[in-house]
C-alpha cells in the first residue's frame, strides 16, 4: 500500500516502444501518456495491433526480445524504469499483478492450477510455508467462485473450461493483494456468456480489494461499463482521452466514432461486430 | 492405467511376432539356400539332402515359422540322432558356421554392446543437453555459435571417420590411449576405460550434436511460451522461470526421443565396434554379415526389433508420467 500520498497510483509519460525490424526500426507504441489515481480504473481500447499489449507489458518490463522503450513510468511516484532487474521482480506479481488473453497459453501445462498461484503466493512470501500457499491458493480459487476450489487445486489447466481457467488466472493475480491489476483482453479468447461473469468477477475483485484496473480491450462497449475513463489508441498513439460517459456522448476524434459505430447493437446478432475500416476510419 | 498397460503389452507381443514373421520371411525365403551354405566346399548332393532334412527346410514355410516360435519358448533339436544338435530356449537359432546357438552368441557379446551403449548414453545426454541449454540460454553469443558450428561437424562427419581420426590423433600421434586391446573390468580398470572411452566419444558425439540442435531449438521456443511470460509476471526470478517453466516443457521430447535412440543403440553399434574391435553384438552382426551366417543376422535382427519395440513402451509411459495432458484425461 501506498500511503496517503497525492501520487498517482501509475503514472505513464511519454512511453515511446521501439522494436529493431530488419527495415529499421518501428515505434509500436508513440508517446503515450496516462495516470491512473489509486483504485481507479481505465481502459484502453485501440483495433488489434494497435499497440495495447506493448504498452501494458513495458510497464512491468516484460516487453519481447527486441523491443526497446523510453519514457517514464512510476507506480506511486517510484520510477520503474530507473530499477534493477531484481528490484522490478518485486514489483510484479505482488503490486502490479497481470491477466493475460488466452488463459490455456498463459498457464503452463506440466503444473497443476494450486502450484501455479503458490508459486506467485511465494515468489513474494518467501517465507511461507508449502501448507500455507497452497491455503492461500484454495482461497484466492474460492474468492473467483471455483466450485469445489480444496479439490480442484490439484487440477491440471487442461482440466478447466476458459472461463474457469480465466479464474484461476485472476485468482493467481489476487493471491499476492495487488495494488494493480493490468488486464490484456481477458475475455477475447472465452465464449460471449462467459466474457460476461468474467467481467463482473474482475469488478467484484476491484470493489473487495480496492484494487486500481487497467483494462486493456478492443471492445468498447466492454470499457464503458468497466472503467472510468478511457483512451483510445491508433496505431500506437493516444487518439483521444476521456470519461467513458463524455466519450460515448460526444466522441471527439473521428476514429473513436468509427470504432463506436463498430459496437454491436441490441438488434445485431450476438457477436457480430462490424469492422473497424468499414466505420470510414481509414 | 492397468488396461493402458496389459494394451500395450499385448501390442508389443503382436508386433514382434510379426517382426518374428517378417524377418523369417526375408531371410529363408529371398536368400540363397541354407543348405548349401552349411554344406560348405566338400559338399555332395546326399549331403545337401540331410542338412535340408535336419533343419526342416522342405516343410511349408508356414510349419518352419512355428517351429521357429515354438523353439523360442520350448527350444529345439536340430536333426536327429548322434548329430543332433540342441538349442535350448529361448532357440533364436543356430549358427552352424559356428556350432553354437545364436542366443548364446549374442548373450556372450551383450554385455560389451551395453557398455558401449550406456556409457556413450550417458555423455551424449550431457554434452548435448547442456550445449544445447547454452546454446539457447547464450543465444547468438561466441558460446552459442561454436556450440552449433561443433554441433553441424558431428552431423555431417561420418562414424568410421571421426573414428579413425580419433583414433589416430589420441594412440598413434599424442599416445595419449594405448592401442585397443579387450581387458575385462575386474583385471584392470584403466585400462577398461581406455578402451572403452573413444567407442563413447565416437557414438556420443553424432548423437549429442542432433541433441544438442534439439534442445536448443525446443529451449528456444518454450522461451516464448505465454506461460513462460506469465512466470516472468509473477515475479519469479529469472532462474527459477527457466528451471520450472521452461526446461520442463523443453527437455520432455528429449527423453522420448533418447529412449528410442539408446534402444536402437542396445542392438550394437555396427561400425564402432568393427572399427575399436570391440568384440560387441555389433561386431558380430558386421562378421556374420561378411560371412553370410543368416541364423545370426535373423537373431539380432529380432533382438534388435525387440528392443525398439519395448523401448517404445518404455518411452510411452515415461511420457505418460512426464506429461499431465497425457496422464489425466478432462474432467
Ligand atoms: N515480437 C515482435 N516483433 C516485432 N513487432 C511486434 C512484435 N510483437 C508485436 N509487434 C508489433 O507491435 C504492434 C503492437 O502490438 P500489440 O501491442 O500486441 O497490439 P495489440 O495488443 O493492440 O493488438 C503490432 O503492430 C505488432 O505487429
Ligand atoms: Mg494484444
Amino acid at each position: 500500500m501506498s500511503g496517503a500520498t497525492s501520487e498517482p497510483l501509475l503514472r505513464v509519460e511519454e512511453l515511446t516502444v521501439t522494436f529493431d525490424g530488419p527495415r529499421g526500426d518501428v515505434d509500436v507504441v508513440r508517446e503515450l501518456s496516462f495516470a491512473l489515481e489509486p483504485g481507479g480504473s481505465l481502459g484502453i481500447v485501440g483495433e488489434s495491433g494497435s499497440g495495447k499489449s506493448m504498452t501494458s507489458l513495458a510497464v512491468l518490463g516484460l516487453l519481447p526480445a527486441g523491443a526497446r522503450r523510453t519514457g517514464r513510468i512510476s507506480l506511486s511516484g517510484r520510477e520503474l524504469t530507473a530499477l534493477t532487474e531484481r528490484q522490478l521482480r518485486r514489483v510484479r506479481g505482488d503490486r502490479v499483478a497481470m491477466v493475460f488473453q488466452d488463459p490455456l497459453s498463459s498457464l503452463n501445462p506440466y503444473y497443476t492450477v494450486g502450484a501455479q498461484i503458490a508459486e506467485a503466493y511465494r515468489a513474494h512470501r518467501q517465507r511461507a510455508t508449502r501448507r500455507e500457499a497452497r491455503r492461500v491458493a484454495v482461497e484466492a480459487m474460492e474468492r473467483v467462485h471455483i466450485d469445489d476450489a480444496a479439490r480442484r487445486v490439484d487440477h491440471y489447466p487442461h482440466q478447466f473450461s476458459g472461463g474457469m481457467r480465466q479464474r484461476v488466472m485472476i485468482a493467481m493475480a489476487l493471491c499476492t493483494e495487488p495494488d494493480l491489476l493490468i488486464a490484456d483482453e481477458p475475455t477475447t479468447a472465452l465464449d460471449v456468456t462467459v466474457q460476461a461473469q468474467i467481467l463482473r468477477l474482475l469488478t467484484e475483485v476491484r470493489a473487495e480489494t480496492g484494487a486500481g484496473l487497467v483494462l486493456i480491450t478492443h471492445d468498447l462497449a466492454v470499457v464503458s461499463e468497466m472503467t472510468d475513463e478511457v483512451l483510445v489508441m491508433r496505431q500506437g498513439e493516444c487518439v483521444e482521452r476521456a470519461t467513458a460517459e463524455r466519450l460515448f456522448s460526444d466522441p471527439r476524434h473521428p476514429y473513436t466514432r468509427a470504432l463506436l459505430d463498430a459496437v454491436p447493437r441490441l438488434d445485431d446478432e450476438v457477436g457480430e461486430l462490424r469492422s473497424v475500416d468499414e466505420g470510414g476510419a481509414r | 492405467m492397468a488396461r493402458f498397460l496389459v494394451s500395450r503389452l499385448a501390442g508389443v507381443v503382436l508386433i514382434l511376432l510379426l517382426v518374428c514373421l517378417f524377418t523369417f520371411g526375408v531371410f529363408f525365403v529371398l536368400s540363397p539356400d541354407p543348405a548349401v551354405q552349411i554344406c560348405g566346399k566338400n559338399c555332395t548332393p546326399e549331403l545337401i539332402e540331410r542338412i535340408r532334412d535336419n533343419l526342416g527346410l522342405d516343410e511349408p514355410l508356414l510349419t518352419q515359422f512355428l517351429t521357429f516360435v515354438s523353439g523360442l519358448f520350448a527350444g529345439r533339436t536340430y536333426g536327429v540322432g548322434e548329430s543332433a544338435t540342441h538349442c535350448a530356449a529361448p532357440c533364436l537359432g543356430y549358427s552352424f558356421q559356428s556350432s553354437q546357438p545364436v542366443w548364446e552368441m549374442i548373450t556372450d557379446r551383450l554385455p560389451v554392446s551395453v557398455t558401449v551403449a550406456v556409457g556413450a548414453a550417458v555423455l551424449w545426454l550431457l554434452v548435448g543437453v547442456v550445449g544445447g541449454l547454452v546454446g539457447a540460454l547464450k543465444r547468438g553469443t561466441w558460446w552459442d555459435r561454436s556450440a552449433m558450428v561443433v554441433a553441424l561437424a558431428g552431423i555431417s562427419i561420418p562414424n568410421y571417420v571421426f573414428a579413425l581420426l580419433l583414433q589416430y590423433v589420441l594412440v598413434v600421434e599424442l599416445e595419449w590411449l594405448p592401442f585397443p586391446q579387450a581387458v575385462p573390468f575386474s583385471e584392470d580398470p584403466t585400462r577398461w576405460f581406455q578402451n572403452y572411452l573413444m567407442p563413447w566419444i565416437v557414438l556420443a558425439f553424432a548423437y549429442a550434436s542432433v541433441y544438442a540442435r534439439l534442445t536448443r531449438a525446443n529451449v528456444i521456443d518454450t522461451l516464448e511460451e505465454n506461460y513462460v511470460r506469465t512466470a516472468r509476471a509473477k515475479g519469479l526470478p529469472g532462474r527459477l522461470v527457466i528451471r520450472r517453466h521452461a526446461l520442463r516443457p523443453a527437455l520432455t521430447p528429449v527423453v522420448t526421443i533418447f529412449g528410442m535412440d539408446f534402444a536402437g543403440l542396445l542392438g550394437g553399434a555396427l561400425i564402432t565396434e568393427t572399427v575399436f574391435g570391440l568384440n560387441g553384438v555389433g561386431k558380430m552382426t558386421a562378421d556374420s554379415i561378411a560371412r553370410n551366417d543368416q541364423p545370426v543376422i535373423m537373431g539380432v535382427t529380432l533382438l534388435a526389433a525387440a528392443f525398439v519395440v519395448v523401448g517404445n513402451v518404455v518411452v510411452d509411459l515415461v511420457y505418460t508420467a512426464l506429461d499431465p495432458r497425457v496422464r489425466v484425461r478432462s474432467a
